[in-house]
C-alpha cells in the first residue's frame, strides 16, 4: 500500500492546481463576455453597411467593383492565420494551424507564390516548429505580438489598408483568412474564408425597385452619386469583415479556454476524489498495522 | 426634438440621442440636417460632426465614412470618432508630419497619403478653431 503521507502531498498539490484552473476559468468567462459584447456591437455596423448596399442595389446600381471580382492571374496568394497569444485553450490553436496548413498546400498548387502571415504567438511557434517560414508575424521591435485578443479597429484598419494596397497594385491575387468561427457557445470551428476578392457583397442581390427606377428617382438622394458611394462601401466592408474575423477569433479563444479550464477543474476534482479514497485506505491499513504490532507486543510480553 | 442621431463605429455605437439639428461633414463640405430632411445616402469626409440640442452644441471629429438619413434618423457610419475635447493635438501634428513625408509613388499610395493628410488637418483645424 502506498505511503499515506506521499498521497496526501499529491492531493494537496492537485488542490492547488485546481484553484489555479478554476480562477483561469473565471477569468476566461469574464473575458469571453467582454469579447462577445464587442462582437455584437460590431454586428450593428455590419447590418447598417448591408442596408446601404441593399439600398444602392434597389436604386438600380449594378454592384461591381474590382475588389469583388476574381482574378485571372494566379501570381501570389496570402494565407492569414489568426491564432492566440496564449495556450491552455484546448484544441483552439492546433485546429487553426491545421486548417491553415491544408489551405496553404492547396494554394501552393494554384499560385506561384504563397505568403504565410500569422497573428499570435502560438501560431508563430507552431509554424516555426514545422519549419515553415512566416512572412509576417505582426510583432513589434521586441518580438511581442501587437495584436491582443481585444484588437482595436484602428490596428486592423492599417493591416486591411495594406492588403487593399497590395491587391490594387496586383501584388496580391487572393487573401485567405484562417480563423475560428464562433457558431454557438458550444460550437466553434476553424475555417478558411476568402476575403479578397470579396466575391458577393451582402445585400447586393436585393431586387431592383422597378417603379422607383423607371420614375428616374429612388427613395434616396445619393451624394455625390451611387457609384462613388459604392466605391467607398466595398473597401469598408472588406475592413469590417476582416475586423469581424479578429473579433470572432477572440470570442472563440476565450470560450475554448473556458471549456478547457472547466474540464481541467473537473478532472482535478475527480483526481482528488480518487486520491482521497486511496489515502484513506492507506491510512486505515497503516493504523491496523500499528494496532497489530501493539497487540503482538503485548501478547509477547504476557506470554 | 424628433431628430435622432446614431453614430456607429465597427467597435461600438458611440452616440444615440435625440437632437434638434445635426451638421455632417460631407466629402465636399458641410451638410446641415433638420427634422423632415429628405432620405439621403452620402459619403463623408474627415471633419467635424456637430449636434445641437436645446442650444447646446456638441462637436465630434469623424474619420469619414457614410451618412444615411431616413425617417428623421441620421445614421453616421465611420471608422473612428472622438469628441473635440479628446483630440490629441500633438498626435495629430505628428500624423500630419509623417503623412507629408510619406513617399507616394503610385495612385493608390497618393490617395492614402491625401487621406491621411486630410484627416490630420481636420483634427488640427477643429482644435485650433474650436470654442
Amino acid at each position: 500500500m502506498a505511503n499515506a503521507r506521499a498521497l496526501d502531498k499529491r492531493r494537496k498539490s492537485i488542490r492547488n492546481i485546481k484553484k489555479i484552473t478554476r480562477t483561469m476559468e473565471l477569468i476566461a468567462t469574464a473575458r469571453f463576455k467582454k469579447a462577445m459584447d464587442r462582437a455584437s456591437a460590431a454586428t450593428d455596423y455590419t447590418q447598417r453597411i448591408t442596408a446601404v448596399v441593399a439600398d444602392l442595389a434597389r436604386a438600380g446600381l449594378e454592384v461591381s467593383h474590382p475588389l469583388l471580382e476574381a482574378r485571372e492571374t494566379h501570381e501570389s496568394g496570402t494565407v492569414l492565420v489568426l491564432s492566440a497569444n496564449r495556450g491552455l485553450c484546448g484544441g483552439y490553436n492546433g485546429n487553426v494551424i491545421r486548417a491553415a496548413l491544408n489551405r496553404r498546400i492547396e494554394m501552393q498548387e494554384d499560385f506561384n507564390e504563397v505568403r504565410t502571415e500569422v497573428v499570435g504567438k502560438r501560431g508563430n511557434s507552431g509554424f516555426r516548429f514545422r519549419d515553415i517560414a512566416v512572412d509576417e508575424s505582426f510583432v513589434d521591435e521586441d518580438g511581442v505580438s501587437y495584436i491582443e485578443d481585444d484588437p482595436e479597429f484602428a490596428t486592423i484598419d492599417k493591416i486591411a489598408d495594406r492588403y487593399l494596397r497590395e491587391f490594387a497594385s496586383g501584388k496580391l491575387d487572393r487573401l485567405d483568412v484562417t480563423y475560428t468561427k464562433f457558431i454557438s457557445s458550444s460550437r466553434q470551428e476553424a475555417i478558411v474564408e476568402t476575403l479578397l476578392p470579396l466575391g458577393e457583397l451582402e445585400g447586393a442581390d436585393t431586387p431592383v425597385d422597378e417603379e422607383g427606377v423607371s420614375d428616374g428617382e429612388s427613395l434616396y438622394e445619393f451624394v455625390p452619386n451611387a457609384k462613388s458611394i459604392l466605391d467607398e462601401v466595398v473597401p469598408t466592408s472588406f475592413k469590417v469583415k476582416l475586423f469581424k474575423c479578429f473579433l470572432d477569433a477572440a470570442v472563440s479563444e476565450h470560450i475554448s479556454r473556458m471549456v478547457a479550464m472547466k474540464n481541467a477543474t473537473e478532472n482535478a476534482n475527480e483526481m482528488i476524489k480518487d486520491l482521497s479514497r486511496t489515502y484513506n485506505r492507506a491510512r486505515q491499513s497503516q493504523i491496523t498495522g500499528e494496532i497489530m504490532e501493539v497487540i503482538g507486543g503485548v501478547e509477547a510480553l504476557e506470554g | 426634438m424628433s431628430l435622432q442621431i446614431v453614430v456607429v463605429t465597427p467597435e461600438k455605437t458611440t452616440l444615440d440621442q435625440k437632437v434638434d439639428a445635426v451638421t455632417v461633414p460631407m466629402f465636399d463640405g458641410e451638410l446641415g440636417v433638420l427634422r423632415g430632411h429628405a432620405p439621403l445616402i452620402g459619403r463623408m469626409g474627415p471633419g467635424e460632426l456637430r449636434t445641437t440640442r436645446g442650444g447646446d452644441v456638441s462637436r465630434f471629429y469623424v474619420d469619414g465614412g457614410f451618412v444615411q438619413i431616413l425617417n428623421d434618423v441620421v445614421s453616421v457610419l465611420t471608422g473612428r470618432t472622438v469628441p473635440v475635447e479628446e483630440i490629441d493635438l500633438d498626435a495629430a501634428r505628428q500624423e500630419l508630419e509623417t503623412a507629408e513625408r510619406q513617399q507616394a509613388s503610385n495612385v493608390e499610395l497618393m490617395d492614402l497619403k491625401r487621406k491621411a493628410i486630410a484627416q490630420a488637418k481636420a483634427q488640427i483645424r477643429m482644435v485650433e478653431n474650436g470654442s
